[in-house]
């Protein structure tokens, strides 16, 4: 029999050697026990004190009292799975590639997906034990609190499947930073990003992104979870929506939770998997990236051009009902023109920003181009393959951006066409100028990547895009008259063009004097970097001449 | 491509931005047989074994273990492939036999019973059975590195890799090394070897490839390597009774014969030329009287060879075997 046909298939978890392994090494009784001891100990505490106190201290009724802990616990296990659990695998995956002994898992004849679920599940399989530990004090709580199974079922799937999305940016963080304290940090924060940062954004109409976590399900069963007494303040500080309207269609916010993490957690994977198959090879594939950019802008339309006409997609119709029940305002609400065009401002800057992060990952270093160069040369093709991971990445950086640009444009139209604007106007050239603003970034960008191999393109680029505008923004709080330097140092920033777009296609946006020098600086820089773009791309292609002559020797 | 060689490499070429770390290299390492690489530090040997392992993609060329080409379809070929790195390093957290039971169920080696039997054969074969019970971090270098020959050995691997196998290993690990691995070659396995160890590589090896600068400089019988390396010449050493110094002028004088010493009743010299010219020289000094008690050939060691491909005192533009 050939030994690979006897390996253990990837569904086979548990004969998963990489899974044993960790089972082994991590579940030692000595450090099982302190660990599930101390997880015992604090989440008893929890339940005890609060299922107790509840009912004798704060007069709750039994079934209430049973149901106060749920929450408490159901974060603990939160930190537990994703902090912990997370950071287990970032650095678990880092040291094994410092060690040395990844190769031996490499050269094994299991299939990639077989090493990435081994790694997957057995790298924090302490964590989901410390995690499931907590389970029998949830469930008590969950029967004897009368919860239904509608509010902790979609919970605990999207739970679920938020460790795994967690736990695969761990790895993704694990397998890319090479020093171990590095992956832990850079896991641990976009990990803390996702809850923190993410989630504010959806406020500012890129709903999508709330659904990369826990939170809309959560907050959707949580009138379920607490006791009766904090049923109605809840209800009317929270946004019930147990549906969501994507495009017009509607799915149960669970599944839709789902759908979308799914799609990040198979783009993990399939980074995995390249990973796995050739160590060098980008993260992404071209169209793989080009097919990701398409499919957030996709969910970032999908998801907010249903919410105009309702006006839910308006931060401060948001903000408004929160502290309604206050009185501190007046029930009429209406959206302003700043607060759209501020949300059309933050699209194109989150769409500048995926457009940098996929043109990075795909964009090959000169030791690559040479390698593909020598390799199409002596396969006796006419040149690299476009989507392979030597050839350039130009084309594919200019079609991100011409669909971002597609997709900011049909954001920005569906917003200001909408009925709370009844009398705004937007200009005909509109697209184009997001085109350009979009064009010049990319090509700019890929071109110094492209041509100048290394971090130290990447760094020049983010703090030519960051310095400006925070010394611009020091520079014009400070006093009126240096506002319009201000303005000037803020707009050479790429990160800056979008808004700076925004306040030259819309004026009246811009009403302070100061702030008519707007589409001046806008197209001045603008021409500046479509410049230094065609300069860049002139330059690239004189070193593509060169290393095309490298590749013959 | 031969069909009956374990190991096919066509044209194979690994670049690293400008540097060429093996370029071109063709070679066929036939199945049962040892076969040391030997080369200076950055010849491409390590960059040429881990492209056989499937570790690292080339620039370009073809590679096939058994027929298998490991490029579409490495799988199947790192389930006949077993592969020993430099400084083969282990995990700290695992016993020697979890470490090695991981890899036998990763390379599909049976049920648990199975396992546990060729676990023992493997940690028997390398003299280890003692610390079957040992965490890996308390191993000694040697250990280890026979820790990560048993794992290697736990497939029975068609084709074996091994990276400086040797390093850190006693006289009597090394003793068991050679023999566990004559035995693999003795059973079919392609065995191919480096080691700075250039003696241990003569004792163990059938053949032998020379590496410099990225390029293979010869291949094949260390008599054959030596002669496409242009060692030809050879040192002779040869004992005369008396007349040293007078013999030594007569040698002089023949033909491919150069830098002649002679102290006391010993002779060195380099010849270049047939052997029956060698023992033209032979039946000369006899003929002339010198009364010779010894006439000894002293061929160059892997040393040698290696020194002259170090030192760029070979002609590496010749071709290889």
């Amino acid at each position: 029999m050939n030994p690979s046909e006897s390996v253990p298939p990837p569904w086979k978890i548990w004969e998963n050697p990489i899974f044993r392994r960790y089972c082994r090494s991590r579940l030692r009784p000595k450090h099982l026990f302190l660990w599930l001891g101390i997880t015992l100990i604090v989440g008893g505490f929890m339940f005890f004190l609060l299922r107790t106190g509840g009912n004798v201290r704060g007069g709750l009724s039994m079934a209430d009292a049973e149901r106060a802990a749920v929450i408490p616990l159901l974060i603990l296990q939160a930190l537990i799975l994703f902090g912990l659990g997370t950071g287990q695998v970032a650095t678990g995956m880092t040291a094994e590639a410092d060690e040395g002994t990844l190769d031996y898992q490499r050269l094994t004849p299991l299939s990639p997906l077989t090493k990435v679920l081994g790694y997957l599940f057995g790298l924090p399989v302490r964590e989901w034990l410390m995690t499931l530990s907590l389970l029998p004090f949830v469930m008590w709580g969950i029967v004897r609190g009368d919860i239904p199974l509608k509010a902790w079922g979609p919970l605990f799937i999207v739970f679920f499947s938020s460790a795994v999305l967690y736990h695969l940016t761990g790895m993704v963080a694990g397998t890319v930073v090479k020093n171990r304290r590095w992956a832990f940090l850079v896991s641990i924060g976009v990990v803390f990003s996702l809850y923190t940062v993410v989630p504010q954004v959806s406020r500012f109409g890129l709903v999508c992104f709330k659904y990369l976590t826990i939170q809309p399900v959560f907050f959707d069963a949580m009138p379920l979870l607490v006791p009766a007494a904090a049923k109605g303040a809840l209800k009317a500080s929270q946004a019930f929506e147990p549906e969501v309207l994507f495009f017009g269609i509607r799915f149960p916010e669970a599944l839709f939770t789902i759908c979308t993490q799914a799609a990040l957690i198979l783009t993990f994977v399939t980074m995995l998997l390249r990973r796995w198959r050739n160590a060098e090879s980008h993260l992404l594939g071209k169209f793989w990236a080009l097919g990701l950019f398409a499919w957030v802008h996709l969910l970032l339309l999908g998801n907010a051009l249903p919410m105009i006409e309702t006006g839910q997609l308006f931060p401060t119709r948001e903000f408004r009902r929160r502290v309604r029940d206050s009185v501190l305002v007046a029930p009429e609400w209406k959206p302003t023109l700043a607060e759209a065009l501020g949300m059309v401002g933050l699209f194109g800057l989150v769409t500048l920003l995926l457009l940098a992060i996929l043109t990075t990952i795909i964009t090959a270093s000169e030791d690559g181009q040479v390698r593909g160069l020598r390799r199409a040369r002596k396969l006796k093709l006419p040149r690299v393959p476009l989507a392979a991971d030597a050839a350039s990445s130009v084309w594919f950086a200019a079609a991100m951006a011409v669909l971002g640009a597609a997709s900011w444009w049909i954001f920005t139209r569906a917003l200001l066409t909408s009925s709370w604007f009844p009398e705004q106007t937007i200009p005909t050239y509109t697209p184009l100028t997001f085109g350009l603003v979009l064009l010049t970034a990319a090509i700019g960008y890929q071109a110094l990547l492209e041509g100048w191999n290394g971090k130290w393109p990447f760094i020049g680029a983010m703090l030519a895009s960051i310095l400006p505008v925070l010394v611009g923004v020091i520079l014009g709080t400070g006093s009126d008259a240096m506002l319009k330097p201000a303005i000037w140092l803020a707009g050479v920033s790429p990160a800056a063009a979008p808004f700076f777009a925004i306040g030259t296609l819309f004026p009246d946006f811009m009403r302070q004097r100061e702030f008519s020098v707007v589409p001046q600086v806008f197209w001045t820089w603008q021409a500046v970097l479509a410049v230094v773009a065609v300069f860049l791309s002139v330059k690239l292609a004189a070193r593509h001449r060169q290393r095309r002559a490298a590749a013959q020797l | 491509m031969s069909s009956s060689a374990a190991i096919e490499i066509r044209d194979l070429r690994v670049d690293y931005g400008n540097f060429v770390a093996v370029s071109d290299v063709t070679l066929d390492v036939p199945a049962g047989e040892i076969i040391g690489l030997v080369g200076p530090n950055g010849a491409g040997k390590t960059s040429t074994f881990r492209v056989l392992a499937t570790l690292q993609e080339p620039t370009y060329g073809e590679v096939r273990l058994a027929g298998i080409d490991i490029f579409e379809r490495p799988q199947e070929a790192r389930s006949i492939l077993g592969y020993m790195p430099d400084l083969a390093p282990v995990p700290s957290d695992l016993k020697a036999w979890e470490f090695l039971d991981q890899y036998a169920a990763a390379h599909g080696v049976g049920d648990a019973s199975r396992r546990r039997a060729r676990i023992e054969e493997c940690l028997a074969e390398v003299s280890l059975e003692e610390k079957r019970e040992a965490f890996c971090r308390t191993l000694s270098r040697g250990q280890t590195q026979r820790l990560v020959l048993a794992k290697t050995l736990l497939h029975s691997p068609k084709v074996m890799i091994l990276d400086e196998p040797a390093s850190g290993m006693d006289p009597l690990s090394r003793r068991s090394l050679r023999l566990a691995l004559r035995r693999l070659a003795d059973q079919g396995a392609a065995i191919f070897v480096s080691s700075h160890i250039l003696s241990e590589l003569a004792e163990m090896c059938s053949s032998l490839c020379v590496m410099n600068r990225g390029r293979l400089l010869a291949s094949g019988s260390v008599e054959e390597v030596r002669r496409i390396l242009g060692r030809a010449e050879r040192t002779l050493v040869i004992s005369v009774l008396e007349r040293a110094n007078e013999a030594a002028a007569w040698l002089q004088a023949q033909a491919g014969v150069s830098r002649v010493e002679a102290l006391a009743s010993r002779i060195t010299l380099q010849y270049e030329g047939s052997h029956d010219g060698q023992a033209a020289l032979l039946a000369g000094l006899v003929a002339g009287g010198f009364r010779v008690t010894a006439f000894e050939e002293k061929k160059s060691t892997f040393e040698d060879i290696l020194i002259d491909v170090a030192e760029g005192n070979v002609n590496e533009s010749k071709p290889s075997a």
